[in-house]
């Protein structure tokens, strides 16, 4: 009981509470380039959630089987994360058109755009290398399936939040709005309110 | 139309005209993130001008060596080896790094540089490549400071920078929700906006177009 409540704790403070894109800023550019259409958002959801749950665990198994044992891990762990992220993306990217082309064709262009998505770099820095600061009261020192339980509640929040930013924009679009704050600015304001409205979730469960 | 290119112009375009944040769009969430404390900002800055520069430099010189199929590999590599030895150099200062936090290593995939090396570098002569990369990140640093000034000045009532106070409004109670998240998102708005106000002034004809 005691464990499922510390993977729930995890899962919702990484998606709900300290949300990557609205509390933490992480992974701004595809959340203002994407959020235009519902469609092209869900496309990019999907790939981010596998992606960087796919990301997070072969570089949790190079962090502690490779980098650590071998004594390199201050000074590889940037490029071998990237690379990673990068030769994970291309295999995806790969099997995805072998195995089903009309997903292929729904998510073609954003595939390769989550190479540069930090989010995906962040989480997998985050819950695998130890020492990185933390909002969360649980302490970095995680586990093999604490890493993929937080590391899905990151990519979760940033679906969640991109998706309800998306449905949100669609409407902005059509609101009487002041002539130099059309387009970008107005969807800033929004972004501000929005991540207002997720500060109210601090402290929720004491995180 | 095309203008020849000098290193002036190279160097001095990244302000106003392709500024990475106000007109690219690219690299906002280091800005947002980081712009709560004017010391934070420039150690930012700084790290983000010897990335872009150095690697600018790297990619023109190598341009005409790297296979087109496998260069985002080599770029990011590239830029990986000195985000490494910015990410070593500023441990030895705890006190920022524990601040900057993630927001070093998530420099190798800051847009910026890679748009800079993907879109600039791998066709253009070093010593511009070196300008663009100076012009961008000085852009980069500059609505940085801006940003960082207005929101520590109003947010907390005094700008401290390496353990003194250089500016205090006295104590006041301050709009505190400036330093807070959404903070961020309004003041870059209003940065935007008053872009876009600046833009349309400057040409009244575009006013007359359809809404």
């Amino acid at each position: 009981m005691n464990e499922a409540w510390r993977f729930f704790l995890l899962f919702f403070g990484a998606a709900i509470v300290a949300n990557i894109l609205l509390i933490r800023f992480i992974a701004l550019c595809p959340f203002f380039g994407v959020s235009n259409s519902l469609e092209t958002s869900l496309g990019m959801s999907i790939s981010v959630i596998f992606v960087m749950v796919m990301a997070t665990s072969v570089s949790w198994v190079a962090w502690n089987y490779v980098l650590e044992p071998l004594g390199v891990g201050e000074f590889l762990y940037i490029p071998t994360f990237i690379l990673i992220i990068a030769s994970l993306v291309q295999f995806v990217e790969m099997v995805i058109k072998k195995t089903s082309p009309p997903l292929y064709r729904a998510m073609g262009i954003y595939l390769p755009l989550i190479t540069t998505n930090c989010a995906v770099l962040a989480a997998a820095t985050e819950s695998v290398k130890p020492g990185f600061f933390t909002k969360l009261n649980i302490p970095y020192n995680y586990g093999f399936l604490e890493s993929v339980v937080y590391t899905l509640g990151v990519a979760v929040g940033f679906s969640l939040v991109l998706i309800i930013f998306a449905a949100l924009r669609e409407r902005l679009d059509m609101a009487p709005v002041p002539k130099f704050f059309r387009g970008v600015p107005i969807a800033f304001v929004a972004a501000a309110l929005f991540s207002l409205a997720f500060m109210g979730f601090a402290g929720m469960f004491g995180l | 139309m095309e203008k020849k290119r000098t290193n002036f112009g190279e160097f001095i375009k990244g302000f106003i005209r392709v500024n990475p944040l106000l007109v690219l769009m690219v690299g906002l969430c280091s800005a947002l993130a980081i712009s709560t404390r004017v010391e934070s900002c420039i150690f930012m800055g700084l790290a983000v001008i010897f990335v872009l520069t150095c690697s600018n430099v790297i990619i023109s010189l190598i341009r005409k060596l790297i296979p087109d199929q496998i260069r985002i590999p080599i770029y990011i590599v590239v830029i990986a080896s000195f985000v490494t030895i910015v990410d070593l150099t500023l441990k030895t200062m705890p006190a920022i790094y524990e601040r900057l936090g993630v927001w070093i290593p998530l420099i190798v995939v800051n847009c910026i540089i890679l748009a800079r090396a993907e879109g600039y570098a791998s066709d253009a002569r070093v010593s511009h490549a070196f300008m663009d990369g100076l012009g961008i990140g000085l852009g980069y640093t500059c609505v940085l400071l801006i940003m960082s000034v207005f929101r520590e000045l109003f947010g907390t009532g005094e700008i401290v920078m390496f353990n003194t106070t250089i500016v205090s409004l006295g104590s006041k109670s301050m709009p505190t929700i400036l330093i807070l998240f959404p903070g961020a998102f309004i003041t870059f708005a209003m940065l935007l906006a008053l872009l876009q106000w600046h833009q349309q002034r400057k040409k009244p004809e575009a006013k007359e177009g359809p809404e």
